[in-house]
Parts: structure tokens; sequence; C-alpha cells
């Protein structure tokens, strides 16, 4: 009972706003903390808007103001800086489908962009846009988290730094304060035996929100075919995109050749809990989780010759 | 609401809009600006009946607040075409038979212009992608496509090969 007034009382406020509904469209980052830290949650931060206005379709007169992030060109940069990747917020899906160096280094994340909604949500939506919004289906999360990605986020206060995994806590929930503002994502350089899948099962092709999600990234050791590192990521099963820790303890140190493809796909499906819902049912979701996880590890595999005949 | 003014070139030329903040660049081609031929489907960016090219990109006008489009240059479908005379792409959709209700026309219309621009020769699995952001519920998209082969192949033709020419 209590919630159910206080949520009253706050739409009774937006409701009965006073102030004129302000647009801002900073040309510096400064300018943009300058307004976030004197607005706080009675601004709206917007990057591609291609979430926020569907949120927003029919109560956009509850905006108290926005505030526009087109103008600040340094959040529009992809650039490797020593042995990362530093991308901004403001980058499109359309830039890391089509950058040369994402494609090179991350191939995942830009296979996923190619698959985010369509070319006009692909060029106005935005890397920082899919990170905050923090969807549960947010196509770019689980290959962000397979490359152990670090998200910068700026205040007046100054910056801090935090591991993709950290800053998702549940659905539509992050850790980022709203006088915050997410201005690059940080991605190390992987090595060049660095491999990387990227599944995404849907209804259709395009404009279709994922049923479930798989970014797996196996980096080798020297030798090409002993298992250095490998993370195995997954959206759409459970509040907040997940890494599958299990499998890493399991391939770790494994010649990739003598894998069990199927016994890792079962861990796959053991260790998520999705829910039912409009997009697939909890049953669906485990059976394909254990597919595409067998899929992706073939794919992989292919991706190098396919096995060594013993 | 306080209104804001913003200037835009639109179709070649430049206009100045007194808005409100939270006014949809659709609402403002529509309403302000009566250039009705962008139309309002979803208003969620699902089906693209109000897809418009903006700074050379096509985007989903009920996606972007119009002052987001400040100092824009935006092509909506009145700007295709010279007065009395259809764009090649037009006529190959009239021909073709690629128009029935027409609702999602002047998207499609739009999408096609951007693709060949860019792939003056695309092949079908080109061509479903460049459109895949505009929803038909008339045509079953073959027409669609054959609209957009044979615009493709006369745009070809008349510029030397070259394709579509700027927007």
């Amino acid at each position: 009972m209590e919630e159910s007034f206080e949520n009253l009382s706050k739409h009774k406020k937006t409701c009965q706003r006073t102030v004129p509904c302000q647009f801002f469209a900073p040309q510096r980052i400064e300018e943009a903390l300058e307004i976030l830290s004197r607005y706080g949650k009675e601004i709206k931060i917007i990057a591609g808007g291609t979430d926020l206005l569907i949120q927003y379709y029919d109560r956009l007169y509850e905006v108290g103001s926005w505030l526009d992030l087109k103008n600040i060109k340094e959040l529009k940069e992809v650039k490797i800086n020593k042995n990362q990747m530093e991308i901004g917020a403001m980058v499109s899906h359309a830039q890391l489908e089509n950058s040369e160096d994402i494609k090179k280094y991350y191939p995942v994340l830009s296979q996923a962009a190619a698959d985010i909604g369509s070319p006009q949500i692909r060029n106005r939506g935005t890397i920082g846009g899919n990170i905050v919004n923090a969807s549960p289906a947010g196509d770019l999360l689980a290959p962000l988290m397979a490359y152990d990605a670090q998200f910068k986020l700026l205040s007046t206060q100054g910056e801090m730094s935090v591991p993709a995994e950290e800053f998702f806590i549940g659905p539509k929930k992050t850790i980022l304060e709203p006088v915050q503002l997410l201005t690059r994502i940080i991605l190390p350089l992987p090595s060049e035996r660095t491999y990387g899948c990227w599944i995404k099962i849907g209804k259709r092709k395009a404009l279709s929100i994922a049923t479930i999600t798989l970014a797996l990234v196996v980096e080798m050791d020297e030798d090409n075919k002993t298992v250095k590192d490998v993370r195995a990521c997954l959206g759409s099963v459970a509040p907040t995109p997940i890494e599958i820790k299990e499998i890493r303890k399991k391939m770790r140190g494994k010649d990739f050749n003598q894998l069990d493809f199927a016994e890792l796909g079962q861990i796959v499906e053991d260790k998520i809990s999705p829910i039912d819902d409009i997009r697939g049912t909890r049953e669906y979701r485990k059976d394909v989780a254990k597919n595409i996880m067998i899929n992706a590890l073939e794919e992989i595999d292919s991706s190098f010759g396919g096995r060594i005949n013993e | 609401m306080s209104k804001l003014m913003i200037e835009l070139t639109i179709n070649g030329k430049k206009r100045k809009v007194k808005t409100t903040a939270s006014t949809r660049l659709l609402d403002l081609l529509r309403d302000d600006l009566h250039l009705t031929g962008t139309k309002e489907g979803c208003g969620k960016g699902e089906c693209g009946a109000c897809t418009v090219i903006m700074n050379g990109e096509l985007i989903a006008s009920c996606l972007v607040l119009a002052p987001q489009a400040d100092g824009a240059v935006i092509t909506t479908i009145e700007g295709i075409g010279n007065g009395g005379h259809l764009d090649p792409i037009q006529e190959a959709f009239v021909e073709t038979g690629a128009v029935q209700c027409g609702f999602c026309t002047p998207g499609m219309i739009l999408a096609a212009k951007k693709l060949l621009k860019e792939n003056p020769h695309p092949d079908e699995e080109e061509i479903k992608r460049g459109i895949s952001g505009n929803l038909c519920r008339c045509t079953g998209y073959q027409k669609i496509f054959d609209a957009v082969k044979l615009a493709a192949d006369r745009l070809s033709s008349r510029n030397g090969g070259r394709g579509e020419k700027d927007a």
C-alpha cells in the first residue's frame, strides 16, 4: 500500500510540472556533467533515443528536461590507446558494424551490432544507450562481457571504472547514479589467437528482441590448441547478461580438440534459469542454450580448420 | 512547455521552426511543415512508415526528437523526384505494382534510395537487408524487390554504371 501511494505522489509531481521542459545539447562533456549535477533525476539523458522514445511513447510529457549528447564529438570516437580499445558511448550500432578495427579485434561485438533492429535503428542507437538501458535482451551486452569490457563513468566528482559484470544489477537496473555519465567503453586488445562466435535467436531476422543470445570468446595458448581463457556469456536468460563461469573452469588449460562439446552445452543449460515470456518458454530457452553453445564451439573449431584427426 | 527554435534543411530548403523539447521529428514534419508523405505506423521504430533520410542516414522519425534534428539535412518523400517528374525509383515501384495501399511506400522508396546510393547493384539478400526496417502488409515484398532491381538497372544504365546520384 505504502508503495502505491508513493507512486501516486510521484506521478502527481511530474504532471504538475511548472518549470518548462528544456532541451540541452552541450558540446563539451564538462558542460553535460554540470547539467547532470544540477538536474539529477529530473533530466533524461538521450543518446540515439531508440529505446528511450519507445519507453516514453505515450508519456513524453512526463520528461522534465532532456540532455542530448549528440554534439559531444569525443563520445563518437573509436580509438586504440596502447593495448586497449576505447569506444565512445555515442558510437552507433552502424559504426560498430562497419568499423574495420571493431571487425578485426571484436568480431562478436560487430556481428551483434549488425543484428540489432533495422538500418533505421542501427543508425541512431548507440553502444552507450544499449548499456545504460540494461535490457536483459540488450544485444551488445553479452559480447561486451565476453570481451571483458570496463565502463568509464564520469561525474563532476570524478571518474570511475566498472567491469561490465558489476554494472548490471537487474532488468533495466544498473549501478549508474543520476549524476553520472557513461562516457567510454574500454576493451583490452585480444591476442591474435582469439576466436569468437555470436549467435542470436529471435522470431525473425530484423527488428526482433532476442529470445536468447550467446557470445563465446576463446583465447588459445601459443600452441593454438590449448585453451588459455574463455568466456561464454548469454543474454535473455537471466535478469542481467551473465557469464557461465563453470565453462571457464572446464575449458581452461584443456586441448580444444579434446573437449566434449555436448558436455559443455549441458553445463550452459544447467546453469541458466530463464523465465517464460512472450519470446519463449523457460524450457525452450534451456534447450536452445545448450544447442547454440554446441554450435558456437563447432563454429570456432571449424574456424581453425576443424579438429585434427588422431 | 517552452518553445524553442530549430533550423533544418528539408528537401533542399532551409526552414526555421518553432517547436518544443518533447516534439517528435515525425510530428514536426507532419503537423508543423505539413509534409504528410511521412507516415506514422507503429510510432515505435518497428514499421518504418516514418522513415526519412537525415544527414545521409536512414532513420525512423518517430524515434527522434525535433531538437535532436536541429541543424540536420533531411530528405522526405516530398523531396524525391522533381515536381511532376517521378524519380526512377518511384517509376519502378509504379511499373512493377509494388504499391498497393501505399502506406509503407514513402518509407520503402527512401530505404531503396539510400540502398541504391550506397550499393548500385544490390543482390536479393542486400535488398532484403536494405529494406528490413520497413514493413509492407500488402505486397508480400516480391514486387518491392522487383521494383528495386528494376530501378537499379535503369539508374546504372542512365548514369553510365555509376548507379544512384546524390540524393
